[in-house]
């Protein structure tokens, strides 16, 4: 190698860099800089592969630790405003009584026995800072939900994360026809059957959540509670959508014991 | 890169270790307090309402 010419000097250069031994001819800097500037390269491209691995961890797992924490939080204010609302309220006070209508901590809960994941929140919105913080929404726009304290026919309409932010609809999928939904209101056990799911549709598709969605059927003004999450997992390129009706109104006990479809 | 940065740590070896690590926990502290919840409505994984927007 020492008697390399020139000629050959150059192309060696121009061709590979690290491959060319210690030259004397050659200053080290220069050979120093292009693996520098390949070295920094590569360090930034190892850099963002970890941060992209880091982005992952934090949808979904750290988001969902948060937004449990933040869900839990507001659970309990919502169970303590009810049991210190308790025995003040009465009769027709029922459906306007201050836990009832206490919507910025949330309505009540949805118990969903096939999706295996407790009770969910629901409060009123469904706004990305609302759901984001572990719990169901009710839909305000585009068409706004009927809450089912009301009593009034209409559609409960609700949405909530599949993956990240407490993934509340996670497992929408394993909720078949026939299953049960129930909501819980401070004095009442809503118990509401599945009778329709659509696994997919666009997110344009803003009829499933009319008060009467005859998307799924129904033909008749009703009681009728919708899920809305988004489908395939880990993206958001269409909407799954679960129906049901209510089956029938429970009303709570002293001890708050669950409803039959809970046990 | 990495290279430059640890050559110009302060103290032996261990110290530039413990600085080292200090340093990764204060990017990623900041990645998931700041960076991620900033990017994360601007990219397509979890609209879940419809609302034909």
């Amino acid at each position: 190698m020492a008697a390399t010419t020139d000629h050959e000097d150059e192309t060696e250069r121009s061709s590979s860099v690290p491959a060319s031994p210690r030259g004397r001819r050659r200053p080290p800097r220069h050979r120093g800089r292009i693996a520098a500037t390949v070295s920094v390269f590569g360090e930034l491209l190892i850099t963002a592969g970890l941060v992209l691995g880091l982005f992952v961890a934090y949808s979904l797992w750290w988001t969902n630790v948060i937004a449990d924490r933040e869900a839990h939080k507001q659970a309990d204010k919502v169970r303590d405003h009810w049991a210190q609302s308790k025995g003040t309220g009465t009769g027709k006070d029922k459906d306007t009584g201050p836990g009832a209508l206490d919507t910025k901590d949330g309505i009540g809960f949805l118990h969903v026995p096939s999706m295996k994941n407790g009770e969910v929140l629901v409060q009123k919105g469904t706004a990305r800072s609302i759901l984001n913080e572990g719990v169901a929404g009710y839909y305000t726009k585009p068409s706004k939900a009927t809450l089912p304290m009301s009593g009034k026919d209409g559609n409960f309409t609700l949405a909530a994360h599949r993956d990240g932010h407490g993934a509340k609809f996670h497992n929408i999928d394993k909720i078949k026809v026939g299953d049960p939904i129930v909501f819980e209101s401070k004095d009442n056990w809503y118990i509401y059957k599945v009778y329709d799911i659509l696994p997919q549709t666009s997110k344009y598709n803003t009829k499933v959540i009319l008060p009467v969605p005859k998307e799924s059927g129904v033909k008749k003004p009703g009681h009728y509670i919708t899920l809305t999450t988004c489908t395939p997992v880990y993206t958001s390129r269409y909407r799954y959508v679960v129906w049901g009706e209510l089956e029938r109104v429970q009303k709570v006990d002293a001890d708050r014991t669950p409803p039959k479809e809970l046990r | 890169m990495y290279g430059w940065i640890w050559r110009h740590l302060p103290g032996n070896a261990w110290i530039k270790a413990l600085t080292s690590v200090v340093l990764v926990l204060a990017v990623v502290y900041v990645l998931f307090q700041y960076v991620f919840p900033w990017a994360e409505p601007l990219l397509p994984f979890n609209d879940v309402t419809v609302n034909g927007q």
